[in-house]
C-alpha cells in the first residue's frame, strides 16, 4: 500500500547538511499495524510525514496506492492527506474555542464531504466521548483530548492512520486506552503506523520498524 | 453558522481583548470617515436648501465688508460697521429692485438674566419673504412692542407665548407673540425685533447693517448690481450665491482636513489589523502545521486567516457606524460650536447607502491588510511547524 524504495531525506541547518533519512526501503502492507521505535533524532517522525504525504523524500521513491507520490504536484498532495491519510500527534492540537463534535469534524471544512448524520457522534461513541460531545479542549483529560483527536483523524474514512508518538504525553491508563482504539481500528481493517518510545505497546503492534540514525535495522 | 466562520470566530475570540481593541481601531476610523461624509453632504444640501430659500437675491454692505461677513450678516453678527441712511433710499429707487429691506443686527445687555441679547431688526412685513422656511409658532410681531423668539432664546429663557420680557438697560418690556421653531441655526440664537423698534433701542434711527435686496427679475441682476454700485458710494454688494460659495470655500479646506485625517485614521486601523492578525498567525503555526496535516491546503489556511481580518473589519467597521449615529448629535453640536458657518436642518442624517459605502471601504482596506497576514499563514511549512514545538 505504501513503499519506499532508497527514500534519502536531508535537511539543511545553516552550512550543515543533516541526513534524516539514508536510504529507506521499507512497504507497508494494507490492514497492518506496525510500530516505529528508535532513540531520539533517528528519523522516525521524518519518515512518518513521509509516509503521511505531508513530507516529500529528497531522492528515492515513495509509492501510495500504486500512485507515484515522490512526482505529484501539491494540490495532488493535499487530496491525498484528505482522503486517505489520518493524523495523530503527541501534542493532540486540538481547536480551543471549538467543541468536541466541531473539533472532530475539523477535516470536513477542508474535505467538504459531507458526514452521513450521525457520524460525527458515532466517532465520539467509538472513542468513548459520547459524554463529550459539547465539551471544550480545556475541559477534558489528555485522554480525552487524544481520543478527540483520533475522532478527527477517521472523519474523512482514511485508509492510514499515522500516529506520532500518540501516547506520549499520557499515564500508563490512558496509553492503554489509546492503544487499544488504536488496535480496534486495526482489527476493522484499517492501517495503522504508530511511533512510540513504549516498547511493551511497540511489542503489541504486528510488526515493529526499527529505525536508528536514518536507518531501517533488523 | 458555517464551520469555516465558526473556526474564524473562535479564533478572534481567543484573544479577545486584543480582537476588540483592534475592532476599536477600525471602528473609530469608520465612524470618523462616515461622519465626515455625511456631515460634508449635509452641509451642501444645507446651503443648496438655503440658498433656494432666501427670498433675496443680493446684499448692499459697507464697504470693506467681507463676503464670509456677509454670510454671517445673513445670520446676524453684530458688524461695528453702518450704513448711510441714505442708502436705502438709493437701493430702493433703483430701476428693477422689487424690494429692499435694512437689516440692523445688534447687541442688548440684558443683566437680569446675565447675558447679552442678540437682536435682528428686520421688517416684519417683509419676514415670511426673507425666511420663508420658517416655522414660526404663533404671530410675527405686528406692534412696536412685540417680538419673536429664536428656538434656543426662548428654550434658555423659559419663555412662552403671551410672556413678557424686560430690557431694564432701556426700561422697556415686550410681549412674545412668536417662537420660531428649531432650525439648527444661528437663526436660533436670536430675539427679533421689528426694525423700527432696533433702531430706537439703539439709539440709531436710521442704522443698518445691511440691506437685503430682492430684483424683479434674477437675469438682470447684474447691471442692477452695478448700476448700484457706481451710483451709491461706501457699498459693495455680495449676491447670495457669492456668499453661498465663500461658505463653501472656508468649508472646503476644513471637510478635505477631517477627510485626511479620518483616512490616516483608517491606514492606522488597517495597520492594527495587520499587526494583530500577523501575530495571531505566529502563535497560531503549529496548529496551522496540523491544519495542514490533515487535509487543508494553502488556500485553505488563506482563507482561514483573511476571514478573521474580515470579520474584524466588518464588526468593526459597522460598531463605527453605530456609535457615529449615536452620537450624531453631539457631534454635529461640537462642529456647530467650532465652525463659524453651518447651514440650518440637519447635517448628520443617517444614509444608508453612505454606510454601507464606509463600511466597505473598510472592508477593502482590512481585507487588503489581511492579505499579506494570510499569504504568510498559506506559506507556513507544517513540517517545521508541528515539530517546531
Ligand atoms: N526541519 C529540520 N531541519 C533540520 N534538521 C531537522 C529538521 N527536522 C528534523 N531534523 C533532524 O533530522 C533528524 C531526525 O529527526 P526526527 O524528528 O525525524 O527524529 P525522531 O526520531 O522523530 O526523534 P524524536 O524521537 O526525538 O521525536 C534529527 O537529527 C533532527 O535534528
Ligand atoms: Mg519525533
Amino acid at each position: 500500500m505504501i513503499k519506499l524504495k532508497n527514500v534519502e531525506k536531508k535537511y539543511r541547518r545553516g552550512a550543515e547538511e543533516v541526513r534524516a533519512l539514508r536510504g529507506i526501503d521499507l512497504e507497508i502492507q494494507a490492514g497492518e499495524f506496525a510500530s516505529v521505535i528508535g532513540p531520539s533524532g533517528a528519523g522516525k517522525t521524518t519518515l512518518l510525514h513521509i509516509l503521511g504525504c505531508l513530507d516529500l523524500p529528497s531522492s528515492g521513491e515513495l509509492h501510495f496506492d500504486g500512485l507515484r507520490v515522490d512526482r505529484m504536484r501539491e494540490s495532488e498532495l493535499v487530496t491525498l492527506r484528505r482522503n486517505k491519510i489520518g493524523f495523530i500527534f503527541q501534542q493532540f492540537y486540538l481547536i480551543p474555542g471549538l467543541s468536541v463534535v466541531d473539533n472532530i469534524a475539523l477535516p470536513l471544512l477542508f474535505s467538504k464531504n459531507k458526514p452521513a448524520p450521525g457520524r460525527i457522534e458515532e466517532l465520539a461513541r467509538q472513542v468513548g466521548l459520547s459524554d463529550r460531545l459539547h465539551h471544550v479542549p480545556a475541559q477534558l483529560s489528555g485522554g480525552e483530548m487524544q481520543r478527540t483527536a483520533i475522532a478527527r483523524a477517521l472523519v474523512n474514512d482514511p485508509e492510514v492512520i499515522l500516529a506520532d508518538e500518540p501516547t506520549g504525553n499520557l499515564d500508563s491508563a490512558n496509553s492503554e486506552k489509546i492503544f487499544d482504539i488504536l488496535h480496534k481500528l486495526h482489527q476493522n481493517g484499517l492501517t495503522v503506523i504508530m511511533i512510540t518510545h513504549n516498547p511493551e505497546l511497540a511489542g503489541r503492534a504486528g510488526r515493529t520498524i526499527s529505525i536508528k540514525d536514518g536507518i531501517i535495522e533488523q | 453558522m458555517s464551520g469555516m466562520l465558526k473556526l474564524s470566530v473562535q479564533n478572534l475570540l481567543r484573544h479577545r481583548t486584543r480582537s476588540f481593541l483592534t475592532m476599536l481601531g477600525i471602528a473609530a476610523a469608520v465612524g470618523v470617515l462616515f461622519s465626515v461624509f455625511s456631515f460634508n453632504r449635509g452641509f451642501d444640501q444645507g446651503l443648496a436648501r438655503e440658498l433656494q430659500a432666501t427670498g433675496l437675491h443680493f446684499m448692499v454692505v459697507p464697504v470693506g465688508c467681507a463676503h464670509e461677513v456677509a454670510a454671517l450678516v445673513l445670520h446676524g453678527t453684530v458688524v461695528p460697521k453702518y450704513l448711510d441712511a441714505t442708502v436705502i433710499d438709493d437701493v430702493r429707487s433703483t430701476d428693477g429692485v422689487e424690494f429692499a429691506t435694512p437689516i440692523l443686527v445688534a447687541q442688548l445687555p440684558n443683566p437680569d438674566r446675565h447675558r447679552i441679547d442678540l437682536i435682528y431688526g428686520v421688517e416684519m412685513e417683509v419676514l415670511r419673504e426673507i425666511k420663508p422656511d420658517w416655522q414660526i409658532t404663533g404671530e410675527i410681531p405686528t406692534a412696536p412692542h412685540e417680538m419673536l423668539m429664536g428656538y434656543d432664546v426662548a428654550e434658555h429663557a423659559g419663555l412662552t407665548l403671551g410672556d413678557e420680557f424686560r430690557y431694564p438697560a432701556v426700561d422697556e418690556t415686550f410681549v412674545v407673540t412668536g417662537i420660531i421653531g428649531r432650525t439648527n441655526s444661528q437663526d436660533d440664537a436670536f430675539v427679533y425685533l421689528d426694525i423700527a423698534t432696533a433702531q430706537r433701542l439703539m439709539d440709531n434711527p436710521d442704522g443698518a447693517t445691511a440691506i437685503g435686496v430682492k430684483v424683479a427679475s434674477p437675469e438682470r441682476m447684474g447691471s442692477i448690481i452695478s448700476e448700484l454700485e457706481e451710483a451709491v458710494p461706501g457699498i459693495q454688494t455680495v449676491t447670495m450665491s457669492q456668499v453661498m460659495n465663500s461658505v463653501a470655500n472656508v468649508a472646503a479646506s476644513a471637510k478635505s482636513l477631517s477627510l485626511a485625517i479620518a483616512l490616516v485614521a483608517l491606514v492606522i486601523g488597517a495597520v492594527g489589523v495587520m499587526n494583530s492578525i500577523l501575530m495571531a498567525v505566529f502563535e497560531r503555526s503549529q496548529e496551522i502545521g496540523m491544519m495542514r496535516a490533515i487535509g487543508a491546503s494553502r488556500w485553505n489556511i488563506f482563507q482561514i486567516i483573511l476571514k478573521e481580518t474580515t470579520i474584524l473589519t466588518m464588526v468593526g467597521g459597522a460598531a463605527g457606524i453605530a456609535l457615529a449615529t449615536v452620537g450624531a448629535r453631539l457631534i454635529e453640536n461640537y462642529v456647530r460650536r467650532i465652525m463659524p458657518y453651518v447651514p440650518g436642518g440637519d447635517m448628520l442624517s443617517f444614509d444608508p447607502l453612505l454606510a454601507l459605502a464606509c463600511v466597505g471601504f473598510a472592508l477593502v482596506v482590512g481585507v487588503g491588510a489581511g492579505l499579506y497576514p494570510a499569504w504568510k499563514a498559506s506559506r507556513i511549512n507544517p513540517i517545521e511547524a508541528i515539530k517546531g514545538s
